[in-house]
């Protein structure tokens, strides 16, 4: 087979693993050496569906011996499949980054004959980019649930990033949809490379030249609207594994409609919207001081569709509101709807040097049209209504434009796949670094 | 009404700003010479150049406002935007006035429509990073035509040079003439003017498997080409391979 069908095939085949994250790495050349990392990352293309393209993203092989309901390369579906040689990978990777296609690799396979084999292979391939190519570009690498810890545990001193997907937010999912995979499988490795993390950390501590190990962290990938999983019980899980296993990201992939399997929701195109609150919500636990117990409940279990999750907490909890713009301090700022990370630190900077008027603010970089409803600055309120959470509500829906009364839009969402997909604030988010 | 006029480089940027200064008069506009538009009513002054005087200029910048202002001043100048100089003189007069604080006064105009455009600056600065695309030309050099908004190739070459250090590459700036010419030590700022470019042999098999990527890794379900052209503005397009 020629090498330009396999890359069509295991490109294809890669395409619907979301992370193309090159940020976090350290990385430096070496002299005579090609590549380094840069920390923030960087994006070279976007794809027509609007997503970043940072890294080479292919399997290894599509080949698989699974059988999981969700995945279009189970191996009872019927397409096309290849394998590429560890030789291959490097000359596309080193040729790529040559010519600044892209920061680096991401690796992943399918499960080839059995996952301990597959893994070394995988290992096979980085070892040749670093030790003999000399390459220190990404490469974000996969471990392979029920591979050798061995195996997975030498990648981990080639690669910059390693995953391990969790694939189903609970395993009863996993039971009913990929039954030969086990939630220990997937939860052991994950585990293993966290501690493993945290220990060369340490050491890189007390002796600089310490070797790394995944110095960029470890990430996982979930598919949501496979299961009936609630938004409550994905953002408990997503809290345990930053809180647990410090992982450095957590990706969600809508589900897109891949069989007619008996246990899969009948769809007709991936749930983008869900994706898009589960996404910022992930943001609001990470950097703006959120617990998941704080968003949802068993009363509520999922996201408002109408409303972005912090504008829907702060109507639930309007007591804290307004507050002052001159004296409230940076994590009240930070939960104020309107205000983000950028203009919460430049109204802290700008404060010490004189008070801020309501002009400013906009100057700043703050959305008044949602934040005024939250604030008040010198004293006065602008949002020209009774803090009262129903009548803010209709304030806020009534001037953004997508609205659309909820039966509405649930029907409109799975006629018209295209609208949504068209609407850029959809999923602009999952475009970051 | 007084106007300075300079030579477009950035030590006659800041041998106007010494100038102004020493002379304590109040220059109505600084504009470099390529950007100047007669007007009747003003005195118009030609700054000479003077290296030792912009050199005092760029140590009071470091070491009496803050290396961040520097950068910001830098960054603005290449914007290459006609008010670029009067812009930049403002900021400094405040900047010299309250000294290292003056970032923070982010309501202020004069600081304000600085970060605005050494904001703008180093975006597409950050875009090209990824946008650049080298085709290997016979007798192994690495080419990347560009054509930026602002003047950003010096930006650029360095973060090429630590990274594709083993590699002859030139980083071209179609519009400007001028490029990044790398030898695998270090890097210049030259004039340019490509006659005829040769492809390697492997040139073209690199680009059509990129280009099958770039197609394949889409999904199709999630199809959104407004999302995708507001990361990746059109005006770039025209030197991605996978795009052409
Ligand atoms: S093991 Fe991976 S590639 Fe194979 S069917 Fe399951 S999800 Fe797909």
């Amino acid at each position: 087979m020629q090498l330009l069908d396999k890359l069509r095939i295991l490109a294809a085949a890669a395409k619907y693993d979301v992370s193309c994250s090159s940020s976090g790495s350290t990385r430096k050349n070496t002299p005579g050496g090609l590549g380094n990392a840069s920390y923030s990352g960087i994006c070279h293309s976007w794809t027509s569906d609007g997503r970043c393209i940072s890294l080479l993203k292919i399997l290894f092989t599509n080949y698989c011996v699974y059988d999981c309901a969700y995945c279009v390369n189970r191996v009872s579906n019927d397409l096309p499949r290849a394998l590429f040689t560890p030789e291959e990978v490097v000359a596309l990777t080193i040729n790529f980054y040559r010519r600044n296609y892209i920061e680096g690799l991401f690796l992943s396979s399918a499960v080839y004959k059995n996952p301990s084999y597959t893994m070394e292979l995988l290992l096979k391939t980085v070892k040749k980019l670093r030790e003999e190519e000399n390459f220190n570009g990404y490469i974000h690498l996969k471990a392979i649930p029920g591979a050798d810890f061995s195996l997975i545990e030498e990648a981990g001193k080639y690669a910059d990033r390693m995953s391990v997907n969790v694939e189903l937010p609970s395993s009863e999912g996993l039971k009913l949809l990929a039954p030969q995979k086990k939630h220990e499988a997937i939860i052991k490795p994950m585990s293993l490379l966290s501690s493993k993390i945290t220990e060369r950390k340490e050491e890189k501590k007390k002796y600089k030249q310490a070797p790394k190990f995944v110095p960029a962290g470890q990430s996982t990938q979930l598919i949501v609207g496979a299961t009936p999983d609630s938004d409550l019980q994905i953002m408990k899980l997503t809290e345990n594994l930053y809180g647990q296993f410090k992982l450095k990201r957590i990706y969600y992939s809508a589900y897109v409609p891949v069989s007619n399997h008996p246990h899969l929701p009948n769809i007709s195109a991936p749930p983008l919207l869900r994706e898009h609150r589960l996404y910022q919500a992930d943001w609001l636990l990470r950097f703006y001081g959120f617990s998941a117990g704080e968003l949802l409940d068993a009363d509520n279990p999922n996201f408002a569709t109408d409303l972005d999750p912090k504008t829907d907490w702060a109507l639930r909890n309007l007591h804290l509101f307004p507050v002052e713009i001159n004296r409230a301090d940076y994590e009240m700022l930070l939960r104020v709807p309107g205000i983000g990370i950028k203009s919460a630190k430049r109204i802290v900077a700008a404060r010490q040097v004189g008070p801020l008027n309501y002009s400013d603010l906009k100057k700043i970089g703050v959305v008044l049209k949602r934040a005024k409803y939250f604030i008040t600055c010198r004293g006065r309120y602008y949002g020209a209504t009774v803090v009262e959470p129903e009548h803010i509500r209709n304030k806020l829906l009534a001037g953004s434009k997508s609205y659309q009364p909820q039966y509405q839009q649930l029907s409109l969402f799975s006629l018209y796949p295209d609208i949504f997909a068209a609407d850029e604030q959809l999923s602009r988010i999952t475009g970051e670094l | 009404m007084l106007d300075y006029i300079y030579d477009g480089s950035f030590d006659g940027l800041l041998t106007a700003v010494y100038e102004a200064y020493y002379r304590k008069e109040t220059p109505e506009r600084i504009m470099s010479e390529q950007c100047y538009q007669e007007n009747l009513l003003s005195t118009k002054l030609y700054v000479e150049t003077d290296t030792v005087k912009a050199n005092k200029v760029y140590q009071a910048i470091k070491n009496k406002i803050s290396y961040g202002a520097l950068k910001n001043v830098f960054y603005v100048f290449l914007s290459e935007l006609p008010e670029a100089g009067t812009i930049i003189y403002h900021y400094l007069k405040l900047g010299w006035k309250i000294g290292n604080q003056v970032d923070k006064h982010l309501t202020d105009d004069r600081v304000l429509t600085v970060h605005d455009i050494s904001r703008k600056v180093g975006r597409e600065r950050h875009l090209m990073l990824g946008f650049i695309r080298f085709r290997q030309l016979e007798g192994n050099i690495y080419y990347a035509p560009m054509e930026p908004q602002y003047n950003i190739v010096g930006l650029v070459a360095g973060h090429f040079a630590s990274r594709l250090a083993d590699q002859n590459w030139i980083i071209h700036d179609v519009r400007r003439g001028i490029g990044a010419v790398y030898n695998r030590k270090e890097w210049i700022i030259t004039n340019i003017d490509v006659k005829e470019l040769k492809f390697s042999e492997e040139e073209r098999n690199y680009q059509q498997l990129w280009k099958e990527y770039f197609n394949n890794i889409a999904i199709k379900h999630r199809f959104n080409p407004v999302l995708q052209k507001s990361n990746m503005p059109t005006k770039y397009w025209k030197h991605l391979v996978e795009l052409t």
